[in-house]
């Protein structure tokens, strides 16, 4: 145990450390070595355009096939199908489970009614809303009254409240999840229902799945031979309110969705994000969500690929939730939100200590996997912290600092140009947003201006801006506080819609 | 996953790939001053020279060879040596110059001034000046012999702004305020103010101008400057340094600030310090000490207020002046 609490202490420090020694090596470089700095950042801009171009084309064929399955009729291809591994479509039950705390009925109400609105058979639907205590009573009475008003459309409606401060828990939303899926496990105990029987989605309060969400989702439950050893990853779109978003909120939103979608096709890589599903028996067999880590989106994930010994993996399902974006009406406040926000998701840096002691007590997973897996995480959270950093303010510190005698070199020299041609080539990534972006877009709300479409396309523009001051700040501030034993709290994202 | 999108994300990576090991040695041999010979499979070191000329559009002639590109230029892969540089431009002097491009470094000639060969003049402001002055307010005052008049640095908009024709034929320098409300011209034994805004200040109209005679030296005058206000004038002289006081009627108080113990060879005003430089011999306490010369420093700030409160209560000025 002290130990393990040794290494996950260096753990902890190893991707902190990492990004600032890089950050400030390179600034000190800039000083004494400003050759060796432009050399790196030439070769880190070009790596970094290339990099991007790479994953602009994956966005592209993410698109592509999301277009393509958004057509199926998904609950037609289940009753096509034939008893699947001792199942059928009407023996699959989706849980639907909203861990909540004080979002309010304009916020739960568009996530219940967009369940009903699904063309999956909503007897087979048990919806649950699992309300943290510390809410307070409001919070639990708009739960009874959403009971009230929709238990009669589905095969249940339960309702729970966590209580606070129960022995090893800390205030973040898996421990709320757990305490719904103890109740779901109870329930299904009583009506004898087999926990491989149920997929379990746990939603954010604001999602609103899509209309085929849960017949795609029966579909691939059901075709897949390894059912159990997979989550189910639907594509997140911030749809809720983006006609009401500021434009900051909305490109760093939508940059996330098409982050998620390029994730859908590196699937040796990917990791639950936000609302997914998965096997209930899985669930329960790992032991619930952590109780006691932010980032329980993820830590699931991890937790099954642990228990697994690595055979474990995410099935993308190409249909869309629709989430909210965090916006405010003025831009500052606006800046603050996706911040923090960003800063909680960059916090999902806890899982590398946490994978990373998994990985020394399993010795059943592969060492090439371990190793694979272990990169990816690092990997992915660095270059998180220092690309913005690197690519534009570290970019111009040699020709700044690095005296007139490095200036009249030739690389002093071309250093401006070379980077200028390096931005141009990666407009590219700007364009394929641009149009993803008029492609994913919801109806326009009649309260909103025609010509919003076309800042719709043109915010893409403030993409470099955004990048700068959002872009990597949120995962540095995580990692230092992760390096330096300054743990971070579930911060809830309020939600807020114009009404 | 689907087959076809497995073989699609592997031809993107590897093309990515294969895109990164080719682009990052031409980019960065490109950057260090390096080039590729693929013919010879050779790589040797180059120069940059870069060319810019005002007015741009030259011609760029290299060893007497043209250079496609006209100037701003950046001429690129030089190798190192050393290259005549000839910039011409038609109806321009043209400029020429041997420079050295050294190895992976950029020699520049970005100060080339072309000198046109036939200077563009036209006569501006009528006949008759006698003399003028420039303010920084981007006007021209005419001193004329029908008066004072003012244009527009196009000679446009001329007005006259007072009837005065008595300027004197040897003026020996002119300074405006620095408010830029008042300008005074002194020849070798009088200085005269010009005062712009006479019309405004005294409701006479907006825009009339007076001239009046300030100071008349006994010994011939060097230098006069303003001193920050306006309110006062600094002359220096031969002999001394004197201050003279502005304003309508009454009595104008003229103060000598000191005096020389030889002929001055340099003297200076500076706004920012508020400070009078002057070179002298001896330290002007009326001690000899000999034939050195030093350069003085008055702080006009202090000095000439105790100058003058002590003239007034008839006291000798107090004298202590920094030497540098």
């Amino acid at each position: 145990m002290k130990r393990d609490n040794f290494y996950r202490r260096i753990f902890e420090i190893i991707p902190g450390f990492l990004t600032w020694a890089t950050l400030l090596g390179l600034i000190i470089g800039a000083f004494i070595k400003p050759l060796w700095v432009a050399i790196f950042i030439i070769t880190f801009d070009l790596y970094w355009v290339i990099r991007m171009s790479y994953l602009t084309t994956l966005l592209i064929f993410a698109y592509r096939r999301l277009n393509k399955e958004r057509k199926i009729d998904w609950l037609k291809k289940c009753e096509a199908l034939t008893v699947e591994e001792g199942l059928k479509h009407r023996d699959v039950w989706h849980a639907v489970l909203f861990p909540t705390y004080k979002e309010g009925l304009d916020i739960l109400t568009p996530s219940i009614a967009a369940l009903e609105n699904t063309n999956y058979p909503t007897d087979r639907m048990i919806v649950m809303l699992s309300v943290e205590e510390r809410a307070g009573e409001e919070a639990w009475q708009n739960a009874l009254k959403l009971q009230r008003e929709h238990a009669k459309n589905f095969a249940r409606f339960l309702v729970t409240r966590h209580p606070e401060g129960l022995p090893g828990e800390v205030r973040v939303k898996g421990a709320n999840a757990t305490w719904g899926a103890k109740l779901l496990k109870e329930f299904c105990d009583k009506e004898k229902i087999g926990y491989e029987r149920v997929v379990i989605s746990c939603f954010d309060a604001d999602t609103c799945a899509d209309r085929e969400y849960f017949g795609c989702l029966a579909y691939h439950y059901l075709t897949n031979p390894r059912r159990t050893h997979s989550s189910y990853q639907p594509i997140p779109v911030y749809n809720n309110n983006i006609w009401h978003a500021r434009s900051v909120a909305r490109i760093l939103e939508l940059g996330s969705s098409f982050m998620q979608m390029i994730e859908t096709m590196r699937v040796e890589k990917f990791v639950t994000f936000s609302s997914h599903s998965m096997s209930f028996k899985t669930l329960v067999d790992v032991g619930y969500w952590p109780v006691d880590m932010i980032s329980d989106d993820s830590v699931i994930y991890w937790k099954c690929f642990l228990h697994f010994n690595g055979d474990y993996s995410v099935k993308p399902i190409y249909v869309t939730v629709s989430m909210d974006v965090a916006t405010e009406r003025k831009i500052l406040p606006t800046i603050v939100k996706q911040y923090r926000q960003k800063r909680r998701w960059a916090w999902g840096i806890e899982n590398f200590p946490y994978v990373m002691i998994g990985f020394m007590h399993n010795k059943r997973i592969p060492l090439i996997k371990k190793i694979r897996r272990a990169f990816n995480i690092l990997e992915s959270h660095y270059t998180w912290a220092v690309w913005a950093i690197i690519v534009t303010f570290i970019a111009p510190l040699p020709i700044i600092f690095g005296g007139g005698l490095f200036r009249q070199t030739a690389i002093g020299y071309n250093l401006g140009s070379v980077a200028a041609v390096l931005f141009r080539m990666s407009l590219f990534t700007i364009f394929v947003c641009m149009l993803m972006t008029v492609r994913l877009l919801p109806p326009r709300p009649k309260d909103v201006k025609p010509q919003k479409r076309l800042v719709m396309v043109t915010q893409w523009l403030l993409s470099p801006l955004v990048a700068a001051t959002l872009g990597s700040t949120p995962a540095i501030d995580a990692q230092t506080r992760l390096m330096l034993g300054k743990y971070m709290h579930f911060q809830v994202t309020e939600k807020k819609r114009k009404r | 996953m689907k087959r076809s999108d497995k073989i699609g994300r592997a031809i993107a990576f590897y093309f990515s790939v294969a895109l990164f090991c080719v682009l990052l040695p031409i980019m960065l041999s490109y950057a260090l001053g390096y080039q590729i010979d693929y013919r010879g499979f050779k790589i040797y070191k180059t120069g940059i020279l870069y060319i810019e000329s005002r007015p741009a559009g030259a011609d760029i002639y290299l060893n007497g060879r043209k250079y496609p590109d006209v100037t701003p230029a950046r001429i690129e892969e030089l190798k190192p040596g050393s290259y005549r540089i000839e910039v011409l431009r038609e109806g321009f002097y043209p400029w020429e110059k041997e420079v050295a491009v050294r190895p992976k470094m950029v020699t520049k000639a970005d100060r080339i001034v072309l000198f046109p060969v036939k200077q563009e003049m036209k006569k501006i402001g009528g006949s008759g000046v006698s003399d003028f002055a420039i303010a920084d307010n981007g006007y021209i005052y005419y001193m004329k012999k029908s008066g004072l008049y003012r244009s527009t640095m196009d000679s446009s908009s001329m007005k006259r702004l007072s009837s005065y024709s008595k300027w004197p034929n040897n003026v020996v320098g002119k300074r405006f305020s620095p408010s830029g409300d008042k300008f005074l011209y002194f020849s070798a034994w009088n200085v005269w103010v010009v005062d712009l805004d006479y019309g405004r200040t005294t409701g006479r109209g907006a825009e009339e101008a007076n001239v009046e005679e300030v100071f008349a030296a006994k010994d011939p005058i060097t230098d006069a400057f303003w001193y920050p206000g306006a309110g006062y004038i600094i002359i220096a002289t031969d002999k001394d340094i004197e201050v003279a006081e502005l304003g309508r009627g009454g009595t104008r108080n003229v103060v000598m600030l000191y005096k020389f113990n030889s002929k001055p060879r340099g003297i200076r005003y500076d706004e920012s310090t508020n400070s009078l430089y002057f070179t002298d011999t001896g330290t002007g306490l009326g001690k000899d000490l000999g034939d050195s010369r030093y350069l003085y420093r008055i702080e006009l700030k202090e000095k000439f207020f105790d100058q003058l409160i002590k003239v007034l209560i008839k006291k000798e000025p107090d004298s202590g002046y920094e030497t540098r």
